[in-house]
């Protein structure tokens, strides 16, 4: 039998439990408080940390419904351990930790790069190692070297300002295509042109 | 007129059985298994950015030392946020893997000051004090947030004890953190 895993994701705006029996995803619950944000233009880490710790016991309780995993099935808990905002990193760390020790199993801190990387894993067959990612999402763009996704990862390179997904948001808001402008501006390239506009390439004389 | 405690059946607390007590309110992590009379086990850590590293080994230690504790009595604050949760956080899922009731309790309440009268504070940072004011065991005032000269005559440098904490959970359960500050009004400087 494959290990039940539960997962604890708190680095942001969003609480997120996922529960996998190895690679099959039994659970996905995710409580966002980006509507609270709002008002301030941005994430306002306190608020945030306080919605963490509002949502944590239903998101679980959710998770394990969803999943029909009872509680004492749980194998193992992992927990993003960074990076991340700090307060909200540690609700998520405080409780995973609460979890593990009140189960009497063994707590993983995650550092939630490779935890991006590793979504991969859950769709397609364990690709072969060594293997070069490009992590691309709303915060972080880096290229990674994969050697073990558990054990080994280097990152090869990153951008210097913002993140490639911050740039899709930014560009889809100028286009006036919505939020998040990742699919909006994939859905709209279909029926582009290559070609049509010369763009440069950044940083092709510097080593 | 106190909108924080409310009143609970002394039925429901059970005499006599193990009880696992958290206070992240300051800057200790203070974890205690008190046992009707008995104190099984008391210790804190110093720290006030460490309370994340320092519960779960603190509890490690204090679940070696009794049989497995039947519920969890937890500081509610107030307190500086981000410690604070870390000992909410812990209690809630701790109680939840066990099955366990989990009672909150004001941490100001827990401050044992042998007089008839006194007040007592913590630092809440940014140049105020969290407070709270007793005459004859019986919270009178607070618990607010206040700068040092708007309270009078207060006992501060004092911490939760964990005796007291777990005899309060027979008088109230804190449910929602203690906070007694908005979100937005912390500043730019100190977000992470
Ligand atoms: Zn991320």
């Amino acid at each position: 039998m494959q290990p039940i895993v539960l997962g604890i994701e708190t680095s942001c705006d969003e609480t997120a439990i996922g529960i996998v029996r190895g690679r099959t995803l039994l659970a996905n619950v995710i409580a966002s408080s980006v509507d609270e944000h709002a008002r301030f233009g941005g994430v306002v880490p306190e608020i945030a940390s306080r919605a963490h710790l509002e949502a944590m016991l239903p998101s679980i309780e959710r998770a394990l419904k969803d999943s029909k995993i009872a509680l004492a099935d749980i194998d193992a808990v992992a927990v993003t351990a960074g990076p991340g905002l700090i307060g909200a990193l540690l609700v998520g760390v405080a409780s995973a930790s609460g979890l593990a020790q009140g189960l009497g199993r063994p707590l993983y801190g995650v550092n939630h790069l490779a935890a991006h990387v590793s979504v991969d894993y859950l769709t397609h067959d364990r690709p072969t190692d060594p293997t070069i990612a490009l992590l691309v999402s709303g915060g972080h763009s880096s290229l990674l070297q994969v050697d073990d996704i558990t054990r080994s990862i280097t990152k090869l390179g990153a951008t210097m300002d913002d993140a490639a997904g911050e740039a899709f948001d930014k560009i889809a808001r100028i286009l006036d295509l919505g939020f998040p402008g990742g699919p909006a501006i994939d859905r709209e390239a279909v029926h582009g042109s290559a070609s049509a506009i010369d763009f440069p390439r950044g940083l092709t004389t510097s080593n | 007129s106190n909108d924080y405690s409310s009143r609970r059946p002394l039925a429901r607390f059970e005499a006599m059985t193990p009880t696992l007590a958290i206070d992240t309110s300051t800057s200790r992590t203070i974890v205690g298994i008190i046992d009707g009379d008995n104190v099984l086990f008391d210790t804190f850590h110093e720290g006030a950015t460490d309370h994340g590293r320092a519960i779960s080994q603190l509890v490690a230690q204090a679940l070696k030392v009794s049989a497995p504790p039947q519920q969890v009595v937890v500081g509610m604050g107030p307190g500086p946020f981000t410690g604070l949760r870390v000992g909410i956080s812990f209690a809630h899922t701790f109680g939840l893997a066990r099955n366990i009731p989990v009672i909150g309790v004001c941490s100001l309440d827990a401050i044992d000051i042998n007089q008839s009268e006194y007040t007592v504070a913590i630092d809440a940072r940014r140049k105020e004090i969290y407070w709270a004011r007793y005459k004859d065991g019986v919270r009178i005032e607070g618990p607010a947030v206040s700068k040092p000269v708007e309270v009078e005559g207060f006992i501060i440098d004092q911490y939760p004890d964990m005796k007291k904490l777990v005899a309060l959970s027979h008088l109230q359960n804190v449910t929602e953190p203690m906070y007694l500050r908005r979100p937005d009004a912390v500043p730019t400087a100190e977000r992470a």
